[in-house]
């Protein structure tokens, strides 16, 4: 090989590995990512059962069961839409009624939500970030508290922080 | 004395800098050594490392002298560039400039940044030395309240004391643990159990829940005639649905209490909310201040009010122990000023006036404290006896 | 006053910084000795005001001084006082002074053992890093002061969150920082040799030091980081492709594509306008995880508090410094002459395939982390990049590399001999396969694929053993003579055979742990027993306990192998008065690399309690192989050469005049 020759092989493989990961980027998009749905979406898209979605909004009071072993059933709700929610493990320390939640899963083949993870982060204050922004965009939150409490909130109102 | 003291600080350290930054401009201009020297020193390493890894058969012969040649090539470029870049005298007048600069910015931005963004005035104030000398700033006699707590968790008259002013200051986890530990050590009682039951009443939006309503039936038990216990228990009828039950609690509790009790307006309000007929106790019943609302916030307020007489008390108990050590005491200015206002904010007129003649005794009104007791006295509506210069 | 003294030292900071940051490159171009030392003598300054500072904040910290906003805000009087340090930096305005902080250390350390640097160089590159640091000192002092103050003080703080009221929190944000912004040195070194228009091999040798340190220390912070969301969050997962994460990981990435190619640009003076550019991509990689981390355009733990205007300000210290250094780039790259030549099969080659496969990962890394990001201000649609996606790009991609690294070492500089390397790798690579499969058979089960994933950990491992073996020529001398010549060896070859190892070992684990561990959800009463991995667990019950500022009920737990004893472990809930927020504590058992990690879910109404059992084999080799990579890290950096080019004074005068001797010879 020439020196001419030697350079063009070691660019073509550099181009075709850039290449090949592109591809991959692709493919892999296609693949796993998981697009973010409120329950008042979901009664408006088709979903297909087995498509990975993530489910996000407000746990509904007294939603919450508990089922055998380790299983827990919940409502999902943004004010608009409910979705029913099953979760078999161990829920976060800040999973809690009334409070933001995003819930990563599919719809099973009889249109029930199955989670495989649920997620309610770590601060007290923390509401998930696509979840505040689409709530606060209807009026059903606002910083700080989720008025979808309804009675209390003059309650809340009176914290003195000292 | 403080402030002052800081500026002259800030001061040095601005000047500190500002001579540090001036070091090199002072120092006669020292000739720019021979850039290149670091660069031949590596080359030369390189040549030696070379031969180590041709020892090592990491390189091959062929390869290794190619390489050497080049390593050559830039050692002596290096060689060169340094013998010839040379030095360049830097001429003082070039520095004028720049020395000004250097001597201007730091104190000129310093003060111009520092001024809109520090508090220059405002002492350190590490927990420790205010817990010592705690006055009477209610949340500090708290933390020390709960730093004594930490210490000593069965001292049940403490928790007490804490339950309430948790509960109004709406710490309610606080709240509610202080006064299941009170109940438990100091056993139960109508006032305690009632605060419990407020506390969790107001943990769940104003929701009279089971809990809740086991310790206010446990305090009227105990007291049948505490109408806070009793109003809440007919809260939770009428949130359950029991109406006529609720109504008949109620005007109960408006027959046996005296038409100008705080809590009238309230009572009589959940009376007609239940379906009964407001009896026409005297003008409370159409007081402005049973504007339609929320219960809950109202009841909240309402329990505000009524545990009004327990914070008055406790501040009174504080004033007086700051008044006892001011007569052991009497060289504090700080100590004098806030008794005065204490009394005159506590209403107790008398006391307070007593206050500012022991307190001008300590501090004549012609010197600078002096002044400054009577300025307060002025503010507070006070005469001050030989305070007119 | 002592807050006051600290709030105007970092005033005067930026002061000091402002003229660091313009005289000493006046100076440079003047060739005036007295601007350019300025540099010098101002980073130090800056350094000592900036430290100053930092003490200053600390000791509000200490003493609970709620006159403080930001010590109000984040610490609680009762907190322990090792906490009461970790948490300056436990906050959004804290994390930024250390960094800062950080910053200016680093600046102070060129300063101070930068002897050996040109005077033009140096004093360009301390003006860069002041450069930065008035960025960011204007930043803080703006946007994210902490020494705001209130008046009346509050009695109490609010205490800080109590995930991070954890040893580390001590030791994982400083030493992330530690690597994070050391590549600002790296970055700092670049834009000053662009504005000189020179680099050659010298360049390359002093900027390697600061590349080694920072990704020391990176990998250290990043390792601990790991371990503690693994302990901390009672997850059990030890990577989540977080976007915080992925902001630390992609300056790592890049980090050690500079680190590499930086060895052949020292070397042979090839790649160079490669590694210049590498150098400014890693440091903006660390600037972008900084905007992403601080500006609260991602939701996470890290992002303490959102604020837009301070996104927004960081964002514009992004464009100036990224968009800068790539115009400086685009303009002076072109001049820049290029090295030496070496052909396709060669240690460069292998190094430029290192490079170019740890580049293509960060991109992808890259994409994956700021594809939602883009995609929703575009369109506004939401979607989550999560773990699958980067298993199956990043994870594939690296493949390639793992089975290279051995390579590397055993190819010679300029022209190499495949073959060769090829004959010399056949038994590591059959005892690699043994090994996998011995691993596999041991503990049974997983799909086969695994045996190869097995393998790759052992061929790394394997290989960098071989490395030193055929350097010392071991089985072809004598014992005592093979062992003088491995100790006759640069620090650096053992450095480098060490770090291989070490990528083996953290291999190893995450196959390992993958494959072999299990995960038990069930639901247990007190006497109740669960077995995972050979233990049985037996579940003693439940206890109230009190902690200075927390109350937690806690499980006790023990382990039995057959019949015996063999530990026992606490795991609980705790709850965090001061913010009331509940936190799961894992217990942890660790027997060998392998460990048995239990964290307790909800109670059941029939007083049973839902269990969360792994058995996680081999994970410590995941952070142990980082730990071996770090301590590579520090044999590589007490490399002797690595202090070359100090032109000793006595040994100035002869070298200038000999060289052209030494070149002949």
């Amino acid at each position: 090989m020439t020196r001419k020759q030697k350079r063009l092989a070691v660019i073509l493989g550099g181009v075709s590995f850039i290449t090949v990961a592109v591809l991959l980027v692709m493919f892999a998009f296609s693949q796993s990512v998981a697009y973010f749905f409120m329950p008042a979406d979901i009664a408006q898209t088709e979903i297909r059962p087995g498509t990975r979605i993530r489910l996000g909004g407000l746990v509904a009071e007294g939603s919450v069961k508990r089922g055998q072993g380790s299983t827990v059933s919940f409502t999902v709700t943004d004010g608009k839409g409910n979705v029913p929610v099953t979760y078999t493990g161990i829920l976060p320390d800040l999973f809690r009624e009334g409070q933001g939640v995003v819930t990563e899963g599919a719809f099973d083949a009889s249109h029930a939500f199955v989670a495989d993870s649920v997620l309610a982060k770590h601060d007290e204050t923390y509401m998930p970030k696509d979840v505040a922004d689409r709530l606060k965009k209807e009026g059903v939150w606002e910083d700080g508290k989720a008025t979808a409490k309804g009675a209390g909130m003059p309650v809340a109102q009176g914290v003195v922080r000292q | 004395m403080g402030p002052m003291v800081l500026w002259i600080l800030l001061a040095f350290l601005t000047a500190g800098v500002a001579a540090v930054l001036l070091m090199p401009f002072a120092r006669t201009a020292a000739a720019t050594p021979a850039d290149r020297a670091g660069d031949v020193e590596v080359y030369r390493d390189q040549l030696e490392e070379l031969n180590r890894d041709r020892a090592q058969g990491l390189i091959g012969t062929q390869e290794a002298e190619y390489a050497r040649a080049e390593i050559g090539r830039r050692l002596l470029a290096a060689a060169g560039a340094g013998s010839v870049s040379g030095t360049v005298a830097a001429k003082a007048s070039r520095h004028r400039v720049a020395t000004a600069i250097v001597t201007l910015l730091p104190p000129v931005l310093g003060l111009c940044l520092y001024l809109s963004l520090g508090n220059p005035g405002l002492p350190d104030q590490p927990l420790q030395a205010r817990l010592a000398n705690p006055g009477n700033n209610l949340a500090l006699l708290v933390t020390k309240a709960e730093r004594h707590l930490a210490q000593n968790p069965q001292d049940g008259a403490g928790w007490d004391l804490l339950a309430p002013i948790y509960l109004r200051s709406m710490r309610l986890g606080d709240a509610e643990l202080a006064f299941r530990n009170a109940v438990r050590i100091l056993g139960p009682s109508a006032t305690r159990l009632t605060g419990l039951g407020e506390t969790l009443v107001a943990a769940s939006d104003g929701v009279v829940t089971d809990d809740a309503r086991a310790a206010f039936e446990q305090a009227v038990k105990l007291d049948p005639d505490n109408p806070r216990a009793r109003f809440y228990t007919g809260l939770g009828l009428e949130q359950a649905g029991r109406a006529p039950e609720a109504k008949d609690v109620f005007e109960k509790i408006a027959g046996e209490s005296p038409s100008d009790a705080p809590w009238m307006p309230l009572v009589n309000e959940h009376i007609a909310k239940n379906g009964g007929q407001v009896a026409p106790k005297g003008a409370a019943g159409s007081d402005a201040a049973q504007a339609p609302g929320n219960p809950s916030s109202q009841d909240v307020a309402a329990a505000g009010q009524m545990s009004q007489g327990d914070r008055q008390q406790m501040i009174r108990g504080m004033v007086d122990s700051l008044a006892a050590r001011l007569k052991e005491d009497p060289k504090n200015l700080d100590g004098w000023l806030r008794l005065v206002r204490s009394y005159a904010v506590l209403g107790n007129k008398a006391k307070a006036q007593e206050a500012l003649k022991s307190g001008l005794t300590q501090f004549p009104a012609v010197g600078e404290d002096g002044k400054q007791l009577v300025a307060l006295a002025q503010e507070m509506g006070l005469a001050a006896e030989g305070a007119n210069p | 006053m002592i807050i006051e003294i600290g709030h105007y030292a970092l005033v005067l900071a930026l002061a000091t910084a402002l003229i660091v940051s313009v005289m000493p490159m006046i100076g440079a171009r003047r060739g005036d000795m007295a601007m350019m030392t300025l540099a010098t003598t101002g980073s130090l300054a800056l350094f000592a005001l900036v430290l100053m500072s930092f003490g200053a904040l600390t000791w509000a910290y200490v003493v609970s001084d709620f006159s403080v906003v930001n010590v109000w805000e984040n610490s609680h009087s009762l907190m322990p006082l090792i906490y009461k340090f970790s948490g300056v930096w436990g906050n959004h305005e804290g994390s930024m002074m250390l960094w800062l902080l950080i910053l200016c250390l680093f600046s102070a350390m060129v300063a101070l053992f930068g002897r050996n640097l040109p005077e033009t160089l140096k004093a360009n590159v301390l003006a860069v890093q002041a450069l930065i640091a008035s960025a960011f000192l204007f930043f803080i002092l703006l946007t994210s002061n902490p020494f705001l103050r209130l008046d009346p003080a509050p009695a109490e703080g609010q205490d800080l969150n109590p995930v991070l009221q954890d040893l580390g929190l001590a030791i994982h944000p400083p030493l992330l920082y530690l690597g994070y912004v050391g590549f600002s040195v790296c970055f700092s070194f670049a834009v000053a040799a662009l504005i000189e228009g020179r680099i050659d091999a010298a360049w390359a040798r002093w900027v390697r030091p600061w590349t080694l340190a920072a990704w020391t220390f990176l990998t250290a912070g990043i390792a601990m980081g790991s371990y503690w969301a693994y302990y901390e969050l009672g997850w059990g997962g030890w990577w989540f492709w977080d976007p915080v994460e992925n902001a630390s990981f992609m300056p790592w990435l890049a980090g050690t594509a500079l680190l590499h190619s930086a060895l052949v640009m020292e070397k042979r003076e090839a790649l160079k306008i490669w590694t210049v550019l590498l150098a400014i991509i890693t440091f903006s990689l660390s600037l972008l995880g900084t905007f992403l981390v601080r500006s609260g355009v991602l939701t996470s733990v890290h992002s303490f508090a959102t604020d837009p205007t301070r996104g927004i300000f960081i964002l514009c210290i992004l464009a100036i410094f990224i968009g800068g250094a790539f115009t400086l780039f685009a303009w002076r790259a072109p001049s820049l002459k290029s090295g030496g030549l070496f052909a396709p099969i060669s240690r460069e080659g292998a190094l430029v395939l290192n490079n170019l496969i740890l580049t293509v990962a960060t991109g992808t890394v890259l994409t994956g982390t700021l594809y939602p990001l883009v995609l929703e201000t575009l369109t506004g649609e939401k979607i989550s990049v999560g773990a699958p996606f980067f298993n199956m790009t990043f994870g594939l991609l690296m493949l390639p590399l793992l089975v290279a690294v051995p390579f590397g070492p055993l190819l010679a500089w300029k022209r190499g001999d495949l073959l060769g390397a090829l004959q010399r790798l056949y038994l590591v690579a059959g005892l690699s396969l043994v090994a996998g499969l011995v691993f596999f058979y041991i503990y049974n089960g997983g799909p086969i694929l695994s045996i190869f994933g097995l393998a790759l950990g052992f061929w790394g491992m394997f290989g960098a053993v071989a490395d030193l073996w055929y350097r010392g020529n071991f089985g072809k001398v004598k014992l005592g003579v093979a062992f003088r010549r491995l100790s006759g060896l640069p620090r650096s070859t053992f450095g480098t055979a060490l770090a291989h190892f070490g990528l083996g070992v953290t291999v190893l684990g995450i196959f390992a742990a993958t494959t072999f561990g299990t995960e038990t959800v069930t639901e247990m009463k007190p006497g109740a027993s669960v077995d995972a991995g050979g233990y049985t667990l037996t579940f003693d019950g439940m206890r109230e306990a009190a902690g200075p500022n927390y109350t937690e009920s806690r499980g006790h737990f023990t382990v039995k192998r057959g019949s015996v004893s063999v530990a026992e472990t606490w795991s609980s809930k705790r709850l965090y008065t001061a913010r009331r927020m509940p936190t799961t504590e894992a217990g942890i058992l660790s027997f060998g690399a392998s460990q048995l990690y239990v964290s307790l879910g909800d109670p059941m109404a029939d007083g049973g309690i839902v269990v969360r059992i792994w058995w996680k084999p081999f994970i410590l080799c995941i952070w142990g192989g980082a730990l071996v990579m770090m301590f590579a890290g520090f044999v590589s950096l007490s490399d002797r050469r690595l202090r070359v080019g100090a032109p000793s004074r006595k040994a100035k005068a002869a070298k200038v005049v000999k060289p052209g001797l030494e070149a002949a010879e």
